[in-house]
């Protein structure tokens, strides 16, 4: 038993880390915890989870067909745990899918709205309907153990022949059905994986994976539970499996041949070698490994023969998926850890239902004994406390317990603030305007782009990107300043001055380009590096400390707001970069559009005009300069 | 020092909090289940619920039980555990960290009153300890964790106190910061692994002890067989219970005959 504990401590430990992601997944969302975008929608919950859960549930159809429809009784005792793995596969595959839809309380819908052009329409009813059929094949096996149930037993042991008939006819359709998926993405996918006949090569790789998958797993408890392995019984199925291999290579090539796509073989590129990774793991080495003769009487080489290409198969479903999708571009979806937990986690606590349910109810023909648990065992005294209760009932979970808690923290600590509390925008810090007067004169002409040295003749032109995306507005702020009125229109714009500065800058209090921020430095009044003030200096002593009982900016600050400002502050929180700006140019744009009756005055590419191409040594300087002006800007005088 | 600051209010602060809450909830299923399994192999199934009904709310006002023995420790004890619960829960400043973070809040205590229950944690907390200290009657029974928890409390709520009602510079505000947000994150760290568990477990405390202190089924079966006299004939009844299968006890049967 040392072994299964071993392993279910593991297991534990792996669910308590998927625990709190899923915690975070479903309070903060999918862009709070993935690394999916809008070009790579389909990761690796979509491509392993529900793909390869699939594909790894093919053992419950094939062998409940050996032995119901073929009659093969040989094989009856392996019928229980591979419609229980086929059954827990599909379990895993539905909370996969509801980790990833975006509004998965949504999913009922799919059984009203009926949208029959669909292949995700027919995917989603065949895992409605054949896990449906697989908890009814199952169900019979938990119920010997109630009385209460003996009727609805009898009942579903009746049906047992149209529930096989029925899960096969299922089965054959839903794992077509995941390769008619991608047929509609002819030009995303790469021609190595793409073809016609993709529902075929699906359904023709599950079969094979089913009975690989049964060799694994019976192989896999045998060693966990110490049992002898059925090395004898997994021979002709693995030589079945080998042979369905065989016809998926013969399809597979012959299929490239046909549509002329043989020379991708030889291509090089990194699509190319995965694609031979691939059918070495999924057909040339398990075939190698089960027709060898030295090789396939052994149990050891049977399970390496299993394990290798069980692995192969779910690497073509998660290659399919996403990994061979020829319009990542540039763009690399890497899995984040947290997308990597819940795969895992999902996995282990499917494995530990599957431990739980042999240990306790009769899929085998004899329960694996607790040697712990056995009655005939002395007792054994706790060393500490010289007390002895019992063994208790489900062993081992002080220590399966302190696992799931401590890595459920663990995972806690490691969700990153920002993500937790973000509303799935990023934060994007700006920039001051490009091309203030004196820049542009005292810059070398080589670092400015041709249309700045032309701009800069004209004085006073600014180029407002305060992202440095090259996306903004040109903004002629000395015609500005002619329209209204001089040096005394200043106020109009400038509200709010830094300390000790006259007409700050936009981008000194609008700190982010979508978000709102904080025109107040806290961290830097409260530093010791900064103003060093005490708290008492500005809150009043004695009360909590908040912005609600501080003493207001222009106590210490009389020259915070220009006389004559037009835009009064009501708080600390700066609007967005971008609202600010509109904020302030719109509304003079529409009055003077509708008194002067100009209404291009009023429209965006009034402003608007493309895209500049900045070269890359700008760009870095203003990156720079932006990064040291923040803190307090003393104006020439006062720093000379 | 201020990365620091951010790590143990950021990180560590999310490890400690939710190893605490989830230590706490695993404590107590471990304890409910153990006290269920424990019920089940009595034979004796009779349990006075009434009288630990009883026992556990007059428990909750320890000023009654304790006070012929101990008046001034047990009333400082229901002093420090009441303003010890309340304080930091309903305090103000903490209350706007909550709010930022998860966008919930509740109401507060007045800081007036806030900074009088602080002042009373320590002086209780510190009360607890020297208590402890000098009765010969403690020390016997104590260990070391009864010694070093009063302190380990009053350490977040000395520091609170001082950088919030002190006159300091920035610097002394961030290493009274520091101070303050590790030993909270210790605390909360230690919490479902030593006593302080009983903040959860203390309903189920007298349920434990009335339950517990029963024999097992066939305990003296199990006693005469470890001490090998298994095949002798036995003058005692057998167990009212005989849900054991026969095979568990072969040897008996044998001598039965």
């Amino acid at each position: 038993m040392e072994r299964v504990r071993r392993l279910k401590l593991i297991l534990w430990t792996v669910v308590g880390l998927a625990a709190a992601v899923a915690t975070a997944r479903f309070l903060f969302g999918l862009g709070a915890t993935t690394h999916l975008s809008d070009a790579t929608p389909w990761g690796l919950w979509i491509g392993f989870d529900v793909m390869g859960g699939v594909a790894l549930a093919a053992g419950g159809f094939i062998v409940t067909a050996t032995v119901y429809i073929f009659k093969l009784e040989r094989f009856h005792s392996i019928v229980r745990p591979a419609v229980l793995t086929a059954f827990l596969g599909y379990v895993a595959v539905v909370v996969g899918l509801l980790f990833d839809l975006g509004l998965p309380w949504n999913i009922w819908h799919m059984i009203i709205f009926w949208n029959p052009h669909s292949p995700l329409f027919e995917v989603g009813w065949c895992v409605m309907l054949y896990l449906t059929v697989l908890a009814l094949e199952f169900f019979p096996v938990p119920a010997e153990d109630f009385s209460a149930l003996a009727r609805v037993r009898r009942f579903l042991v009746k049906l047992r022949i149209p529930l096989v008939v029925l899960g096969i006819a299922l089965s054959t359709l839903h794992q077509s059905s995941l390769g008619s998926l991608f047929l509609i993405m002819p030009y995303r996918l790469h021609p190595l994986w793409y073809s016609p006949i993709l529902p075929v090569l699906f359904f023709v790789s599950a079969v094979g994976l089913g009975l690989l998958v049964v060799i694994f797993e019976s192989h896999f408890t045998a060693y966990l539970y110490r049992r002898k392995p059925e090395t004898s019984l997994m021979g002709p199925l693995g030589a079945a499996a080998g042979w369905v291999l065989i016809i998926y290579l013969v399809l597979r090539f012959g299929d490239l041949a046909v549509r002329g796509q043989l020379h991708y073989l030889a291509g090089g590129g990194w699509l190319t070698r995965l694609f031979w990774v691939e059918i070495a793991l999924l057909a040339l080495i398990p075939l190698a490994l089960l027709y060898a003769p030295q090789f396939r009487v052994q149990g050891a080489w049977q399970w390496a023969a299993a394990a290798i290409g069980v692995f192969g198969v779910v690497l073509n479903r998660v290659d399919v998926g996403g990994l061979a999708d020829l319009s990542r571009g540039n763009r690399l979806y890497l899995p984040a850890w947290t997308e990597f937990a819940v795969t895992l986690g999902i996995v282990a606590a499917a494995m530990l239902v599957f431990l739980f349910m042999i240990e306790h109810f009769k899929i085998w023909e004899k329960r694996p004994a607790d040697p712990d648990a056995d009655p005939r065992k002395l007792p054994e005294f706790n060393q500490v406390g010289f007390t002895w209760l019992g063994t208790p009932a489900i062993a081992g979970r002080v220590k399966y317990s302190l696992a799931f808690v401590v890595a459920a923290a663990v995972g806690f600590s490691f969700l990153s603030n920002p993500r937790a509390a973000s509303q799935g925008i990023v934060p994007t810090p700006v920039h001051r305007a490009r091309g203030d007067v004196g820049y542009l004169k005292a810059s070398p002409a080589s670092i400015l782009t041709p249309l700045w040295q032309q701009e800069g003749e004209k004085e006073g032109v600014l180029y407002l990107d305060a992202d440095l995306t090259g996306y903004g507005v040109t903004f002629f702020h000395q015609r500005e300043v002619d329209r209204n009125g001089g040096q005394k229109s200043c106020v109009l714009c400038h509200h709010m001055n830094m300390p000790r500065d006259k007409n700050s800058g936009c981008y000194e209090c609008h700190r982010d380009m979508y978000l709102p921020s904080d025109a107040f430095r806290h961290d830097w009044h409260a530093s010791p590096s900064g103003a060093n003030l005490a708290c008492v200096q500005c809150h009043a002593p004695g009360q909590t400390r908040s912005a609600a009982n501080v003493k207001p900016c222009a106590d210490c600050h009389k020259d915070l707001i220009p006389a004559g400002a037009t835009i009064k502050i009501k708080t600390y929180s700066a609007p967005a970069y971008v609202d600010a700006m509109h904020q302030l140019c719109i509304g003079c744009h529409a009055k003077v559009a509708k008194q002067q009756n100009k209404p291009q005055v009023a429209r965006c590419a009034e402003c608007h005009r493309g895209k500049l191409d900045f070269s890359d040594a700008e760009n870095l300087l203003y990156r720079r300069r932006a990064l040291a002006g923040r803190g307090v800007v003393l104006p020439p005088e006062i720093s000379k | 020092m201020t990365s620091w600051i951010e790590f143990g209010r950021g990180p560590l602060f999310r490890l400690c909090f939710a190893l605490m809450v989830l230590g706490l909830l695993r404590i107590l299923i471990l304890t409910s289940l153990g006290i269920v399994e424990a019920y089940q192999r009595n034979p004796d199934k009779i349990v006075p619920w009434k009288e630990i009904r009883n026992k556990t709310l007059a428990w909750l006002l320890p000023i009654g039980r304790l006070w012929k023995q101990r008046p001034i420790y047990s009333l400082f004890s229901f002093l420090f555990h009441a303003s010890m619960i309340v304080t930091p829960l309903f305090l103000a400043s903490h209350i706007l960290l909550w709010k930022n973070a998860v966008g919930f809040g509740w109401p507060s205590l007045p800081q007036e009153l806030a900074n009088w229950l602080t002042l009373l944690v320590i002086v209780t907390a510190l009360g607890l300890f020297f208590g402890r200290v000098l009765d010969p009657r403690s020390r016997p029974v104590s260990r070391f964790q009864d010694y070093l928890w009063p302190l380990l409390i009053a350490t977040p709520f000395v520091t609170g106190y001082i950088a919030s009602n002190a006159v300091i510079g920035p610097r002394t505000y961030q290493q009274m910061m520091l101070v303050h947000i590790y030993a909270a994150d210790l605390i909360m760290l230690m919490v479902p692994f030593t006593k302080i568990a009983h903040c959860v477990l203390m309903p189920l405390s007298q349920l434990v002890t009335a339950v517990a202190w029963k024999f097992p089924a066939q305990a003296g079966d199990r006693v005469i067989e470890t001490l090998g006299f298994a095949d002798r004939p036995t003058w005692m009844p057998k167990p009212r219970l005989a849900a054991e299968p026969a095979a568990a006890v072969p040897a008996k049967k044998e001598g039965a005959k």
